[in-house]
């Protein structure tokens, strides 16, 4: 034990420490202060309600310390960042309690600022000032070598990535690295500092952890305290509206660039096609390279893979909507065709209130797909139901694409005509074969008392409440799921319990939530063709795992798409419920 | 000295490559995977630009390949070169040793229900360019009751991204008008439209059509494409294009449609080329040594080219190729 209660090397520390708690104050308040008015007000009201304040709580410790999802994904990987999260954060904590029962300042004539000043560093370098017990010894050695071992699988990762099951890592820049090697070296200089108390290793402790403190806020670790007010702003309930503010800015520090989504990203066919998944777009973003974030945001399918699988929950696609929101993009539309439109009932003047009626919505992508329209009016004459178009002669578009692009203004002129059309119909029900536009009417449309179902909700229904009647068949199909069906609204049950009433379902390799994007979004602007077509052939052998007879699917554009790829008869659910009526 | 020149494909192009061949006193032998000589040009009934009946043509080129040896519904199931030339095994395990090698195999059409939009095989009053020319030699199609209204659409399968065709098939837009004269002719009071996106009338006497089919026929010619087609109540057909040169969307009701559908590679070729180390180029034919004075040639010292099987081709085109092979195969031959 050193009697000393202040050695020189404890200042690279202290001045890194002030730095870093300096800069995250200034920052946070930024963020909050760059969040509207009116989401200021929710994030502040989010932290006094119950109810967010025990997810915050949960998630805090669930996420940022023991990063539970990461565990679920990849336990090897779950462990490093546990290991070394939560290591660290109990050496902290066993310092400040050891500080606090031990009392090791007690009779020393420190006062005031210095008092104040001594807590500081104390517990960081305590083995060097005081005496531990040896239980609290034992935690520290535990909790050090804790770290130590998550730091080894790290190192292990950095040489061959496939150790811990990853397949491509984020490339990372200079300053990147160097802040990495400074944490993988803090700990075992410590380690080495405290056994043997050899004053160089505790002044290489101590500028380790000033350079990690000096580099944090210019790298990706910036994560590790973001993390903790993104978690808060998400269980607010809020929204990003501009590619480097509030919400968004607090999402792009909080990626880590962990890299996980570009192993799951559809575009990762190939080295090149990487470059654009939602890593890099995070990284671009960050450090303001406001061409590539333009050019990346634009280029992503929005297939939503990289949300789902994100271990930090970052809504990646958000924040590319709103970097392409952002863009004045050149599109001159008139709508005035909008007041002149009517629905088949209307213009023969036979519209019935009284009797339940089911509106069919083909959309614009299955108006190209006629054998989807045609197998629909099929389905509904055998299953008796009542049933009108509300587009048979080309209607308007549900407005996606405006929204997709980020023309907000035209799209709503587009959603209140349609909302007008199938209000005055009186129907009941509105059914959509085009998972596309189902997302529009469920989430951008106000139609109460209206049930909105795609039509493998819809099939399923009628052959469970025996309106439709069919026979099962010995062919053997795979179901993919539409983007924007199941990782959008979790509809993965009922086309598959349709689909086994007549004929085998067999499983695709990537299924349900890691279902891969067909490649025809309309959500990319720029992948070329041929890019798209790598895309189509990788998830149109992901489906092939199996060796089915025939791939069907649920969206009029995935149908186009996988028919130019695909060895098999690709069909639509649809198509599947002419054939085999019994 | 009698050499063996192996031709694959008894089309315009196989036949009048083995025609020269044979006059330039080398052993030309063809194999044919149909049932009868004459290709793709033996199924239309009259060809652009002089409506010239295509049997004459067919029958001629028939008469002077009368003795030259010719396999019928047989394929080349393997080939395989060494110092002394190819070996082949044909589909009957007849072995043929052959010198050099044409291969003359043509074009494939492009399937028409690949485009859905356009409802081939779903509506029932699309046809495709071919049924409509066996029609006119047959006289005989359901399909068509007296149309009062008609449509051609053109670049089927061609110019489109979307079906993975960027390519332009050459011979539609003079076949497209040299149809829409001949059923105005069968139906003279009928209205016919054709729907295109630049017309291509690149060769002798083919802008003359064009202005026949608008001047004598009253075929009306619209610039844009057609996007989609529909039935409606009547088992008419509804087709919305964009008519380009108004700069309006245009909406239109038709009795019977017909999809101009574009060349494609045939690929029952295929195991055959890459055995014998050919690629295919970037509109998916084969590809030749280079578009010059290498048209004939390819990457295989020996093997040959002719015809439609490296890019679509009109009749003239073929012929062309054809002769201009010949000559090429016999400088090979002698110069060894
Ligand atoms: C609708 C339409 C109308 C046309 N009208 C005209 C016109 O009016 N005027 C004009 O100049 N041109 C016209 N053409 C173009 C003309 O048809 C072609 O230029 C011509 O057919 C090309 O001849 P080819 O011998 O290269 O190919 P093809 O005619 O395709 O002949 C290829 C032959 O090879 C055989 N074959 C294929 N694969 C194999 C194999 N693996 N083994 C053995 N044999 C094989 C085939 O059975 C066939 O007999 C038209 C084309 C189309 C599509
Ligand atoms: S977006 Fe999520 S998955 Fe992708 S690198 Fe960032 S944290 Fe990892
Ligand atoms: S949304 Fe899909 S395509 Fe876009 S980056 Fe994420 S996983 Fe890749
Ligand atoms: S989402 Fe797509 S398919 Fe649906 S109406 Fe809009 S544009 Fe058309
Ligand atoms: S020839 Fe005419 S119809 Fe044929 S692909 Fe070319 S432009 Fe289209």
């Amino acid at each position: 034990m050193n009697s000393q209660i202040f050695h020189p090397f404890v200042l690279p520390f202290v001045l890194g420490m002030a730095f870093v708690l300096t800069y995250c104050f200034v920052g946070l308040f930024k963020v909050i202060l760059q969040l509207p008015k009116d989401d200021r007000r929710q994030f502040l009201r989010s932290l006094v309600t119950p109810k967010t304040a025990w997810a915050n709580i949960r998630d805090l410790f669930g996420d940022c310390l023991f990063h539970v999802k990461i565990w679920k994904r990849n336990p090897l990987l779950g462990y490093m960042h546990s290991a070394i999260a939560f290591g660290w954060f109990m050496i902290i904590v066993i310092g400040h309690v050891m500080l606090f029962t031990l009392k090791p300042l007690e009779g020393v004539e420190v006062e005031g600022f210095a008092r104040t000043f001594t807590n500081f560093y104390y517990p960081i370098f305590f083995k060097y000032f005081a005496e531990e017990t040896p239980v609290f010894a034992f935690l520290m050695d535990f909790f050090l070598l804790m770290i130590i071992s998550g730091i080894l699988i790290a190192v292990a990762k950095k040489i061959h990535s496939k150790i811990v099951g990853v397949k491509r890592v984020t490339k990372f820049g200079f300053a990147d690295n160097m802040i990495r090697f400074a944490l993988w070296t803090i700990f075992p200089f410590r380690l080495i500092a405290e056994k043997t108390n050899i004053m160089a290793f505790w002044w290489l402790y101590s500028f380790d952890l000033l350079i990690f403190m000096f580099m944090l806020p210019f790298t990706r670790y910036m994560h590790i305290p973001t993390e903790a007010l993104f978690i808060l702003m998400r269980h607010a309930g809020l929204n990003a509206r501009e590619p480097r503010k509030g919400y968004a800015l607090a999402q792009l520090y909080s990626c880590p660039s962990c890299g996980l989504c570009i192993d799951a990203c559809p575009m990762s066919v190939n080295d090149k096609m990487s470059g654009n998944t939602s890593a890099y777009f995070m990284k671009k973003l960050r450090n303001k390279d406001s061409e590539e974030a333009k050019r990346i945001a634009e280029t992503c399918l929005m297939c939503g893979k990289c949300v789902m699988i994100c271990p930090v929950s970052i809504e990646s696609c958000d924040i590319k909507f709103s970097q392409r929101a952002a863009v004045p993009y050149e599109i001159h539309s008139d709508h005035s065709y909008l007041d002149v439109i009517s629905t088949e009932a209307e213009r023969s003047g036979e519209i019935s209130s009284t009797k339940p009626k089911t509106l069919y919505f083909a959309g614009c992508m299955t108006q190209l797909t006629p054998k989807i329209m045609r197998a629909m009016q099929q389905i509904m004459e055998s299953a008796g139901e009542e049933y009108d178009f509300l587009d048979k002669d080309g209607g308007i578009c549900c407005g996606r694409p405006m929204l997709l692009s980020g023309k907000v203004a035209e799209a709503q002129a587009m959603i209140a005509k349609n909302t007008e059309l199938i209000k005055k119909s009186g129907a009941t029900k509105l059914v959509l074969s085009c998972p596309i536009c189902y997302k529009v009417f469920k989430d951008e449309y106000h139609l109460e008392g209206v049930e909105i179902q795609h039509h493998t909700q819809y099939i399923n229904e009628l052959v469970k409440n025996g309106k439709l009647k069919v026979k099962k068949a010995d062919v053997n199909y795979v179901y993919h799921d539409p983007c924007e069906l199941g990782r959008a609204y979790g509809v993965y049950d009922e086309p598959r319990e349709a689909i086994e009433n007549v004929g085998n379902l067999l499983k695709a390799k990537s299924e349900k939530e890691l279902s891969i994007c067909c490649g025809g979004s309309l959500g990319s602007f720029n992948l070329t063709q041929k890019e798209r077509d790598e895309i189509t052939s990788n998830s149109v052998a992901d489906l092939m795992f199996n060796n089915p007879d025939e791939i069907v699917t649920a969206c009029p554009l995935c149908l186009k798409t996988f028919a130019r790829k695909s060895p098999v008869p690709v069909k639509d659910i649809a198509e599947l419920f002419v054939v085999h009526q019994a | 000295m009698k050499e063996n020149i192996l031709i694959i494909g008894g089309g315009a192009a196989g036949m009048e490559a083995a025609t020269q061949l044979q006059k330039m006193g080398l052993t030309p032998i063809i194999v044919e995977k149909s049932e009868n000589l004459g290709g793709h040009i033996a199924q239309w009934d009259r060809l652009f630009p002089a409506f010239h009946p295509a049997k004459d043509v067919v029958d001629q080129m028939l008469s002077q390949v009368k003795d030259i040896k010719t396999y019928l519904n047989t394929e080349v199931a393997d080939i395989q070169k060494d110092n002394d030339g190819f070996h082949a095994v044909l589909s009957n395990n007849e072995k043929i040793d052959a010198k050099a090698v044409i291969l003359a195999t043509g074009f494939d059409i492009f399937k028409a229900e690949r485009k859905q939009e356009y409802g081939y095989g779903i509506y029932n009053n699309v046809m495709t360019s071919v049924e409509l020319e066996k029609f006119f030699r047959t006289g005989k199609d359901e399909r068509i009751n007296n149309p009062k209204k008609i449509g051609f659409v053109h670049c089927v399968g061609a110019r489109d991204v979307k079906v993975c065709n960027t390519y332009c098939s050459k011979v539609c837009c003079t076949t497209a008008l040299k149809q829409a004269c001949e059923i105005k002719e069968v139906f003279p009071d009928a209205e016919v439209y054709t729907f295109y996106m630049d017309l291509r009338m690149f060769g002798p006497g083919y802008e003359d059509l064009y202005l026949k089919t608008q001047k004598d026929f009253d075929v009306k010619c619209v610039r844009g494409r057609v996007c989609e087609v529909s039935e409606n109540m009547d088992g008419k057909l509804v087709i919305k294009a964009e008519d380009t040169l108004f700069g309006k969307p245009l909406k239109m009701t038709l009795d019977v449609l017909i999809l101009m559908c574009a060349m494609e590679k045939n690929k029952s070729i295929d195991t055959i080329q890459q055995k014998l180390g050919i690629a295919d180029n970037s509109d998916g034919f084969m590809q030749n040594k280079d578009m010059y004075l290498g048209m004939n040639g390819t990457a295989q010292d020996g093997v040959f080219v002719a015809g439609a099987c490296t890019a679509p081709k009109s009749l003239p085109d073929t012929i062309g190729e054809a002769r201009s092979v010949a000559t090429q195969v016999f400088n090979y031959i002698n110069n060894k």
